[in-house]
């Protein structure tokens, strides 16, 4: 030890009841902290947020929380500190340091958090993970490098819930989530799929209706898009995709399905010291065309809205979709009921085995802390076609992402439950 | 570096050395406060035998509204407020002190003081939920000073009492 009088003295500083208790700064010995906070401005690379005026999705809502209750109260260097330093793990930053400015009015301090994010960072997720007992399992890993603002990822999935099919294969993606400015992102996607098809699904497709295709053996897709923040709560994402996919029947020539795809959607959130909601909005569109070489032509809307309002432990959720397709679609754009999202408890095979063009489904969760309770209901059906109302309900568990749930569709005659157990759904 | 004593204790000045400066002063402009560690050290010979020692901690915080310099001496028993960057680099010195007790008047001694910031971080790794982390100690006094970060030495002598300025008694003693 080069300097045993600084050990002696540091020693003697951590020690002192003061410095045990106040973390890393004693507020007593920082003259700024008579002032109080105005605002606190937490940013990053090309991206800013204000806590007193935002409410982005960035920062976690319990940590957003806490560094909100700043607000108003008298500046503590201490807090600040763990802050940034809870900052630091949450977004895996290089570096979270902090600073004073004068506030607007006198005896005022803004606080500025500014995190430095490493070079290059590497994660590992599981976007989706899900066990079903008629459908099976679904699953999805996905590793990505993200190098300043560019984020390049490759993954695995096979899922055996979305659709009317199991898709299994990889996916790569690549999106600048600052292309010149941060309200503008480009973002390509890369998917290769082989598909694998249910009994009833293959029964009813022995000949394919007019208004879609026929069963396909593999798809690939590629689809770039720019999306733009246009304002905080608000993005539009336009782009086009460019699907090719190979009929099972021999000497086919493969399908292409090109189509312009855009999306809006809408986040907001809401935020008092008893209640906290949050509304989340989204319109897409996405037009197969002859001119982009399309061998379909149709129109695939599709309308999510959906409410949060939670108070202490209880949490509520409602959540409502519209879709409507018009046009002649291959199989992967019709829409699919009974599965882990929509009319929970029903088995789509049995309901629409290859899906329908029109879509409408409400479901309802209410949530005391790890109790969980819903009910779904809603269509699936092709236009002309009549368009037969379904219940469910279901109980279960969750805590964070995981859930454990049995739902049960409500029809005369025998109920065949339905196990869900699974993350991120 | 010049010394003067007041019957009791050694006294430095140095008008010439700048601690509020660098990455210490952007971190006090930030905001933050900072925390020197000062070591006074007499030595019986030409800086080979310590006689003695002593330790202080200042803490030092920039008021953002006034643009003035507080300086809080030891756990908060001695402070001052509304200062410029030099003079709370005077009154710091100004208030380190160490004991002449024992020293004739006429045996020639050396002088040197040591100052070095004590990042506010290392002060928190050394405290964790099991206790003090010792190899954070380790880590901290094995790294080599960052840039702006550097410990400042001073060295006087050699000096003798009688020949020293006489002051008022003042500040604190220590060792």
């Amino acid at each position: 030890m080069r300097l045993p009088w600084l050990a002696c003295l540091v020693f003697g500083s951590v020690l002192t009841p003061t410095l045990l208790t106040a973390g890393n700064e004693d507020p007593e010995l920082n003259v700024n902290s008579r002032y109080t906070v105005e605002t606190v401005i937490v940013s990053g690379d090309g991206w800013s947020t204000n806590l007193a005026a935002d409410h982005d999705q960035k920062i976690s809502s319990g940590l957003r929380s806490e560094i909100t209750a700043l607000i108003g109260s008298k500046l503590n260097p201490a807090v600040l500190d763990d802050l940034a330093v809870r900052l630091r793990r949450e977004f895996q930053a290089r570096a979270v340091n902090h600073r004073l400015l004068r506030g607007t009015t006198p005896e005022s301090v803004r606080v500025v958090f500014e995190i430095t994010q490493k070079p290059a960072r590497f994660d590992v997720s599981v976007p989706k993970f899900l066990y079903a007992n008629r459908q099976g399992w679904t699953g999805a890993v996905e590793s990505t490098t993200t190098v300043h603002h560019n984020a390049f990822t490759v993954g695995l999935v096979s899922d055996g819930d979305d659709l009317a099919e199991r898709y299994t294969g990889l996916l790569a993606r690549y999106e600048n989530t600052r292309l010149g400015t941060d309200r503008v992102h480009l973002r390509f996607d890369f998917d290769d799929y082989h598909e694998q098809w249910n009994g009833a699904t293959r029964t009813d497709l022995a000949v394919p209706p007019d208004e879609t295709s026929g069963i396909y053996r593999s798809r690939r897709n590629y689809e770039p898009a720019v999306i733009f923040v246009l304002a905080r709560p608000l993005t539009l994402s336009v782009g086009a995709s460019f699907q090719s996919f190979q009929e099972e029947t021999p000497g086919t020539p493969v399908g292409a399905a090109n189509a312009v795809v855009s999306r809006l959607d809408y986040q907001h959130r809401m935020e008092d010291s008893d209640y906290r909601q949050g509304i989340d909005a989204g319109y897409s569109l996405r037009a197969g065309t002859r001119v982009l070489g399309s061998d379909f032509a149709y129109a695939r809307q599709r309308l999510n809205f959906r409410y949060t309002l939670t108070h202490g432990k209880h949490v509520l959720k409602e959540e409502v979709q519209a879709g409507l397709l018009t046009g002649r679609a291959p199989l992967f754009e019709r829409y699919v009921g009974g599965n882990s999202t929509v009319m929970r408890g029903w088995d789509k095979y049995e309901i629409n085995p290859f899906g329908g063009n029109r879509i409408v489904a409400n479901s309802v969760d209410y949530r005391y802390g790890i109790f969980q309770v819903f009910y779904d209901t809603g269509a699936v059906w092709d236009a002309g076609q009549a368009a037969p109302i379904r219940h469910s309900v279901g109980i279960g568990l969750r805590q964070a992402s995981l859930f454990l749930a049995i739902a049960f569709p409500l029809r005369e005659g025998r109920a065949d439950p339905v196990f869900l157990m699974g993350m991120n759904y | 570096m010049t010394a003067s004593f007041d019957g009791d204790d050694l006294h430095v000045t140095a008008p010439q050395l700048h601690f509020l400066s660098g990455k210490s002063l952007s971190r006090l402009q930030d905001g933050a406060a900072v925390t020197f560690l000062s070591q006074l050290t007499i030595f019986g010979d030409n800086r080979g035998t310590v006689w003695r020692h002593a330790h202080e901690r200042l803490t030092v915080s920039y008021d953002v509204w006034e643009e003035k310099f507080s300086v809080v001496l030891g756990s908060a028993n001695r402070r001052v407020s509304r200062l410029t960057a030099t003079a709370a680099e005077a009154w710091c010195l100004d208030n380190l002190a160490i004991s002449a007790l024992g020293l004739s008047p006429e045996r020639p001694f050396w002088l040197r003081l040591e100052l070095r910031t004590a990042d506010p971080k290392d002060l928190s790794t050394l405290m964790g939920d099991p206790g003090i982390s010792i190899s954070g100690l380790i880590e901290i006094f094995s790294r080599k000073p960052g840039a702006g970060d550097e410990p400042w030495m001073l060295n006087a002598g050699p000096l003798r009492l009688s020949g020293l300025p006489r002051t008022l008694g003042h500040g604190t003693r220590k060792g």
